[in-house]
């Protein structure tokens, strides 16, 4: 029992020592886990995981419900017009149809 | 294998190594159907993972049992990418400036220097619930779970603004984080509130959550705290407030954080409202924490059905409980009160006598009256929702 005790003890020590500094120290820091979301299969996959992960992750596209061809344009226009995306017309239309395909509800 | 059996097990083995890898790749979230997809970072415990970059992470439902949300359990909600992942104490100040007669750069030391102040409020996003609109809007797809109550610590804000003196025709205070766009056109993270609001007694600059260091998610070192209002305001990791003399429009106040402008901030489904203003006050909800949505009961045994209510910032005045779908209602009981900004619970202890499936509704009422509606409300941006929750148990 004090066994385990001393290993959990041992455990949460280490993993508040992931993010928190000792006393008197005047930094404190932390490091971000690598979490990776791939998206769907599909034509225009690769153009949209290029673009659409230069400023947050891919898992604002997939937590999003499935959403019609209109709705998909909005969002893309937006990324474009109001955060300024890098993103050319022709690589744009890609991205619209395979949003819309793999993520998609058929309208 | 699930997701979360690969992250318990990512975690496991990499812990006390310099990263918790919570390595999720290669499946798409369509896959996820055995449950919500769980991650693990700095200072939480296991959460449901929204994004990761930057971090959004919601809280279980079943950790609203506890009257106070543990600092490791509280849900996280950045904007931009570039979040403060480092910060030395040394360097950092706290600056004000503007429309004042005296600039100010404050350390740790010289805010700690102001009247200590102390209370509890419930912390809830604006885009709480956003996954339950219908029909469904973009956004951050949450469930119930970017909420949580929490006993904040820090100094007035109204102290260090007389400290530095609020000039003739100021407008609006201006707060910003030490986060920063991915990119150079996406707006940076702003967030105003109006003189009067932000001089309001109540309005503080925290540095404490539950007695300890904010933790770097939530907003190390010092965050602004709002109660009563949406966490939108509550701007973390604070470092300028600017006094401005024209109303403050930048993108996070103006077309984003938005309702329309009318008593129940809603339109129809698929409308577009003629005006909009900054969201602001907390509607009022309540929420049935015990037993959870789906669960499998006894016959003939006393069942303590338990939740939460609260609201923006007036107290609750009762909760009334349904067990048979909202055909029925009887007041529950309340707990411990620990002031109009922090959310109460209720206890309703009840003996299903038949078996069958039984739908669990309850429904609060604040100090002024506003409660709570049986229909959802819509608004295009996902905020507001506070219809009366159900959950259904079976009775066996
Ligand atoms: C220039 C930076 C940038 C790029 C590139 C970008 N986004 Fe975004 N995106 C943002 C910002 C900023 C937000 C809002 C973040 C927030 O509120 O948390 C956002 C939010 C979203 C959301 C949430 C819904 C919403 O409207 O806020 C979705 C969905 C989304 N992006 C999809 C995409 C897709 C698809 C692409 C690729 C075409 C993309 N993003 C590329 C900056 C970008």
């Amino acid at each position: 029992m004090k066994q385990i005790l001393m290993i959990a003890a041992i455990i949460i020590v280490m993993t508040a020592g992931l993010a928190s500094s000792g006393p008197g120290d005047s930094i404190k820091s932390i490091d971000l886990p690598d979490v990776k979301t791939v998206l769907a299969d599909g034509p225009g996959k690769d153009t949209s995981e290029k673009f659409c992960n230069l400023c947050h992750s891919l898992d604002y596209i997939t937590m999003q419900p499935r959403f019609s061809r209109v709705q998909w344009t909005g969002t893309v226009n937006k990324m474009i017009k109001t955060f300024g995306a890098p993103i050319s017309d022709e690589d744009a239309k890609v991205i619209i149809n395979y949003l819309a395909t793999a993520y998609g509800n058929g309208k | 294998m699930t997701i979360r059996d690969l992250t318990r097990r990512d975690f496991l083995k990499t812990t006390g190594a310099i990263t918790a890898a919570a390595a999720l790749g290669g499946l798409p979230t369509d896959l996820f159907a055995s449950g919500p997809r769980m991650a693990t970072f700095p200072e939480k415990r296991e959460l449901i993972l929204m994004t990761s970059r930057p971090p959004q992470l919601e809280t279980p439902m079943h950790i609203f049992k506890e009257l106070i949300t543990p600092n490791d359990a509280l849900f996280v909600r950045w904007h931009l990418a570039n979040i403060p992942t480092y910060v030395d104490m040394k360097e950092w100040r706290l600056k004000i400036g503007g429309n004042v007669e005296k600039e100010l750069q404050l350390s740790m030391d010289d805010l700690k220097g102001y009247e200590k102040i102390s209370y509890t409020a419930v912390i809830q996003c604006a885009g709480n619930s956003r996954s339950f609109f219908e029909p469904r809007v973009a956004g951050g797809q949450w469930g119930h779970g970017a909420m949580g109550n929490v006993t904040w610590t820090g100094v007035r804000l109204k102290d260090i603004m007389q400290k530095a003196g609020i000039k003739a025709g100021s407008v609006d205070l201006a707060f910003n984080g030490l986060d920063s766009a991915p990119l150079p056109k996406v707006p940076d993270f702003v967030k105003s509130l109006p003189v009067d609001k932000a001089l309001e007694d109540d309005i503080m600059v925290a540095f404490e959550m539950n007695g300890k260091p904010l933790t770097m998610l939530n907003g190390f070192p010092a965050r602004l705290i709002v109660p009563g209002w949406y966490a939108t305001y509550w701007v973390k990791s604070l470092s300028d407030i600017t006094v401005t003399t024209k109303v403050f429009e930048e993108f996070w106040m103006k077309p984003a954080y938005r309702i329309p402008d009318n008593d129940c901030g809603c339109v129809p489904p698929g409308a577009t409202p003629k005006k909009t203003v900054p969201i602001n006050k907390m509607t009022t909800r309540s929420f049935v924490i015990n037993p959870s949505d789906g669960t499998t009961l006894s016959k003939g045994k006393l069942i303590e059905l338990m939740g939460i209510a609260f609201s923006g910032g007036h107290s609750i005045r009762d909760v009334i409980v349904s067990v048979d779908g909202g055909k029925t209602w009887g007041e529950a009981k309340l707990g411990q009160d620990k002031g109009k900004y922090s959310w109460i619970q209720w206890f309703y202890p009840w003996k299903p006598e038949m078996t069958g499936s039984y739908t669990i509704m309850c429904r609060a009422t604040n100090a002024i009256g506003d409660s709570q509606a049986i229909e959802k409300l819509w608004n295009p941006a996902g905020y507001l929702l506070n219809s009366v929750e159900k959950i259904t148990i079976t009775i066996s």
